[in-house]
C-alpha cells in the first residue's frame, strides 16, 4: 500500500516535472492542447517577464475626429510571485497638468487591488477604489485592466483553433454584467505573447481590439514594444510605445510605498 | 519705482525667461513649466458691503522650474498674478525648496512648500497647514485651497512605522476671509462686516520668537492594506478666533492630537479620522480665546457605475465645556453649536474618454441649516488647454458659517494653458 502510495507520488512527480519542461520549452512542433497552460503561459509572457521591469510609455490617444493628446510615462513594475501578486508605480512626465503625477498599485491576485494616486499640486495621497478596473487609463483607450492584466478565473477558457503560428482562445467571463460577450484572444505559438484580442459584444460584434504591432527581444525576453487598441464602435485608437526598457534591475520592494509618491526613486526609472 | 511698478517688472522678467527658449537650452538640466490660467468670477446677487460684483479677474502666470540631481531635486514654482479686483500685480512663491533622499531611512524637504496629509475630503482634521479660504469661495482652482508654509520636513522610514516631522519656525496662519471681496459675520456687532466698515483691526499674528512656531508630526503605517496614521500638532489656530488685549482678533494657542484610518472596503474606500483640539482655554469660560474641540468624520467613496464616482462623508465638530462658553459669552446667540454636523457629498461623472468632467461637491449641516454648493463643468481642450465653468453657491441665515458668504454666490469661468 505504501509502495503504491510512493509508485503514485513519483508518478505524478514525473509528470508535473514534465508539464514544467513543457512550459518552459515545448517540443518543436508539437502543439499544447490544455487550455489553461496556454493562457498560464501568455499571462507570464505578457506581464511577468523577468522578475522586474522598467520602461518608458508613450501614449498617443487619437480620436476619431483625428485630435490626438499624449501622455508620457515611466513604468515600473515588481512580481510578488510568479502569475501571483505585483506592483506597479508610474510616474507621469507628461502632459504638463499630469507631470509627477504618481500612481502605485499593488494588485492582488485574489483581492481587490490597492491603489494610490499623488497629486504634486496639492500634496495629496488618494486612495483610489480598486472599483471598475474596466475604467479607461488616463483617458486613453485601455483599460486598467490591460495595463496590469485581467485575473485568468475571471474567464472560462476555450481553445478554438490552432493555425500554423498561433493558438486562438475564446475567454467568456464568468461575470454575466461584463461590457463584452466574450474575447478572442491569438497566442504567439513560440513566444507566447498575445499578439491580438478582439472583444465581442451580445450580437457577436467585434468592438475593440488590442493588436501587438511591434515585438522586440529584449534582455531575452518577447517583449511588446508597440502596441495598439482600437475603439471599433467609435473609430478612435490608443498605440502605446514602450522605449529604454530594461528587465531584472533588482528593484527593492521598498521602492512601491508611499514614500515613492512623494520622492520618485530616479535611479529605477527608465530614461531619465 | 514704485513696489508694483517692481512687481510687474518681475513678471515681465519672468515671462521673459519662460520663454527665452536660448535660456532653456543653456540650462538643459533645468526642466521649465509653468501655465497661463485666466479666471473670472462673479457675484449672483450684489453684495450691499461690497463695491465690486467681480470677485475674481485676473490672469495668473506660473513658473516652474525643477531641477532633478543624483541625490537632490530643487523646485520652484511661483505664481504672477495680475489682479483686476485689487488691481494690482501679486507674486506668491508656492514653492522653494530642495528635496533630498538624505538616506535609506531618511527624506528631507527644506524650504517653501505645499503640504497635505489626512484623509478627510475637503474636511480636514489634523493637516493644520495653511489654507487659502478666499481662493476656495471665489473659484480659483482647487489646488489653491492648500496655501505654502516655508517649513522643515524630515520624513524617517522603518520597518515599525513611518515618521513625518514638520517643523515651520514663523507660524503661517490660514489666509482667511478679512472682509476684502467677500463679507463675514461680526459677532460683536451682530451682522455681516466688509473689510474698514467697522474699526476691524488686523490680526495680531504671535512674535517671532523660537516656541512660537509650528511643529506637526505624523506617525503612519500600512497594515494589510490599511493606511493606519497617528497624528500631533502644536502651534497656534490657524484662523485668528481669539481676541487680545487690545481688541484685535488674534491666534491662540493651540495643541491637537489626532488618529486616522483608511482602507479598501467593499469594492470602495473607507476612511475614518478623529482630531482633539485642545485650545489654550481649560475650562471653556474665556469668551476671549476659542473652547477646545472635538471633531470626527467618516467616509465612504466609490465608483457606482462605470465613470460615476460617488464620495459620502460625515463630519462633526463637538465644542467643549459648550455650557460655560454661553454663560460667558457676550453675545451667546452667536456662539457655534455644541456640535455642528456637516455631510458633504461628492458626485464626478467622466464623459468623452474623460476630456469632459461633470462634478458636484456639496457641504451640508442640517443642525446650522448652512450649506456650500460646487458645481463644476471642465472640459480639457488638448493636452494643454482646458476650461472649467462652475459656481459656488452658499445657502443659510447670515450667522452661519456658509450662510454669512450668501452674498458672495459666484459663478466663474476658467481657461488654463499648462506647458
Amino acid at each position: 500500500m505504501i509502495r503504491m502510495a510512493l509508485k503514485l507520488t513519483l508518478v505524478l512527480g514525473v509528470l508535473t516535472l514534465a508539464t514544467a519542461a513543457a512550459l518552459v520549452r515545448p517540443a518543436a512542433g508539437q502543439d499544447l492542447t490544455d487550455v489553461n497552460a496556454i493562457v498560464e503561459r501568455a499571462n507570464l509572457a505578457a506581464y511577468y517577464a523577468g522578475d522586474d521591469g522598467s520602461a518608458r510609455v508613450r501614449m498617443t490617444i487619437t480620436d476619431a475626429q483625428g485630435r490626438s493628446r499624449t501622455r508620457d510615462f515611466a513604468i515600473l513594475r515588481r512580481d510578488v510571485a510568479d502569475g501571483g501578486d505585483q506592483d506597479y508605480a508610474v510616474l507621469f512626465s507628461r502632459p504638463a497638468d499630469l507631470r509627477n503625477t504618481v500612481f502605485l498599485v499593488k494588485k492582488h491576485v485574489d483581492a481587490d487591488d490597492d491603489r494610490w494616486l499623488y497629486l504634486p499640486g496639492l500634496d495629496l495621497v488618494n486612495r483610489i477604489a480598486a472599483g471598475d478596473k474596466r475604467t479607461s487609463f488616463v483617458g486613453s483607450h485601455f483599460v486598467y485592466e490591460d495595463v496590469s492584466g485581467r485575473g485568468l478565473e475571471e474567464d472560462t477558457h476555450e481553445l478554438v483553433e490552432t493555425t500554423a503560428t498561433h493558438y486562438v482562445v475564446r475567454n467568456t467571463p464568468r461575470d454575466e454584467g461584463a461590457d463584452f460577450a466574450y474575447w478572442t484572444v491569438w497566442i504567439d505559438k513560440s513566444t507566447f505573447l498575445p499578439t491580438r484580442m478582439d472583444y465581442v459584444d451580445g450580437t457577436d460584434e467585434v468592438f475593440r481590439r488590442i493588436e501587438a504591432v511591434e515585438v522586440d527581444v529584449v534582455d531575452g525576453y518577447p517583449t511588446v514594444t508597440t502596441m495598439r487598441v482600437s475603439d471599433l464602435r467609435s473609430g478612435g485608437e490608443t498605440v502605446s510605445e514602450f522605449s529604454d526598457v530594461r528587465y531584472d534591475l533588482g528593484i527593492p520592494e521598498d521602492v512601491f510605498t508611499e514614500r515613492t509618491l512623494r520622492n520618485p526613486p530616479r535611479r529605477w526609472l527608465s530614461g531619465r | 519705482m514704485s513696489a508694483r511698478g517692481a512687481m510687474r517688472g518681475l513678471a515681465l522678467v519672468a515671462s521673459w525667461a519662460a520663454f527665452a527658449t536660448p535660456l532653456q537650452a543653456q540650462f538643459s538640466d533645468v526642466e521649465l513649466h509653468g501655465f497661463v490660467d485666466f479666471g473670472a468670477a462673479a457675484r449672483v446677487v450684489s453684495d450691499p458691503l461690497q463695491p465690486d460684483d467681480l470677485l475674481l479677474s485676473e490672469v495668473r502666470f506660473q513658473l516652474d522650474l525643477a531641477h532633478y540631481g543624483e541625490r537632490a531635486e530643487f523646485a520652484f514654482k511661483g505664481d504672477f498674478t495680475s489682479d483686476g479686483v485689487s488691481d494690482g500685480v501679486e507674486v506668491d512663491i508656492r514653492q522653494a525648496m530642495v528635496s533630498l533622499r538624505a538616506s535609506d531611512w531618511l527624506d528631507v524637504r527644506a524650504g517653501r512648500q505645499v503640504l497635505t496629509w489626512g484623509t478627510g475630503d475637503l474636511v480636514f482634521l489634523n493637516d493644520l497647514f495653511p489654507k487659502d479660504f478666499v481662493s476656495f469661495f471665489v473659484g480659483r482652482d482647487d489646488e489653491y485651497l492648500k496655501a505654502p508654509a516655508t517649513a522643515l520636513r524630515l520624513t524617517f522610514y522603518s520597518a515599525l512605522a513611518n515618521l513625518d516631522v514638520v517643523a515651520t519656525p514663523v507660524f503661517e496662519p490660514d489666509r482667511s476671509i478679512t472682509g476684502e471681496r467677500l463679507s463675514f459675520f461680526d459677532p460683536g456687532t451682530g451682522g455681516l462686516v466688509r473689510a474698514g466698515s467697522v474699526p476691524l483691526a488686523q490680526p495680531t499674528r504671535p512674535p517671532r520668537e523660537v516656541g512660537n512656531g509650528e511643529l506637526a508630526l505624523r506617525a503612519f503605517r500600512t497594515v494589510s492594506g490599511w493606511e493606519l496614521a497617528l497624528y500631533a500638532y502644536a502651534g497656534f489656530t490657524k484662523q485668528p478666533l481669539a481676541v487680545d488685549e487690545s481688541g484685535a482678533p488674534t491666534y491662540s494657542r493651540l495643541a491637537s492630537y489626532g488618529a486616522s484610518a483608511r482602507g479598501a472596503l467593499a469594492g470602495g474606500i473607507a476612511h475614518a479620522e478623529a482630531a482633539l483640539y485642545d485650545g489654550s482655554d481649560d475650562v471653556g469660560d474665556a469668551p476671549t480665546v476659542p473652547n477646545s474641540q472635538l471633531r470626527g468624520v467618516v467616509g465612504y467613496t466609490r465608483e457606482l457605475v462605470r465613470n460615476f464616482n460617488v464620495g459620502l462623508q460625515y463630519y462633526a465638530e463637538h465644542t467643549l465645556d459648550h455650557e460655560r462658553l454661553l454663560a460667558a459669552s457676550p453675545a451667546p446667540e452667536w456662539e457655534p453649536s455644541e456640535i455642528r454636523h456637516v455631510v458633504t457629498s461628492r458626485l464626478t461623472y467622466r464623459m468623452l474618454q474623460q476630456t469632459l468632467t461633470a462634478s458636484l461637491f456639496a457641504f451640508a449641516s442640517p443642525n446650522d441649516g448652512d450649506a456650500h454648493l460646487r458645481p463644476a463643468l471642465s472640459y480639457d481642450w488638448s493636452d494643454g488647454f482646458a476650461v472649467t465653468a462652475g459656481a459656488n453657491v452658499m445657502l443659510g441665515d447670515a450667522h452661519t458659517f456658509f450662510g454669512q458668504l450668501s452674498d458672495a454666490t459666484n459663478v466663474y469661468l476658467r481657461g488654463r494653458y499648462s506647458f
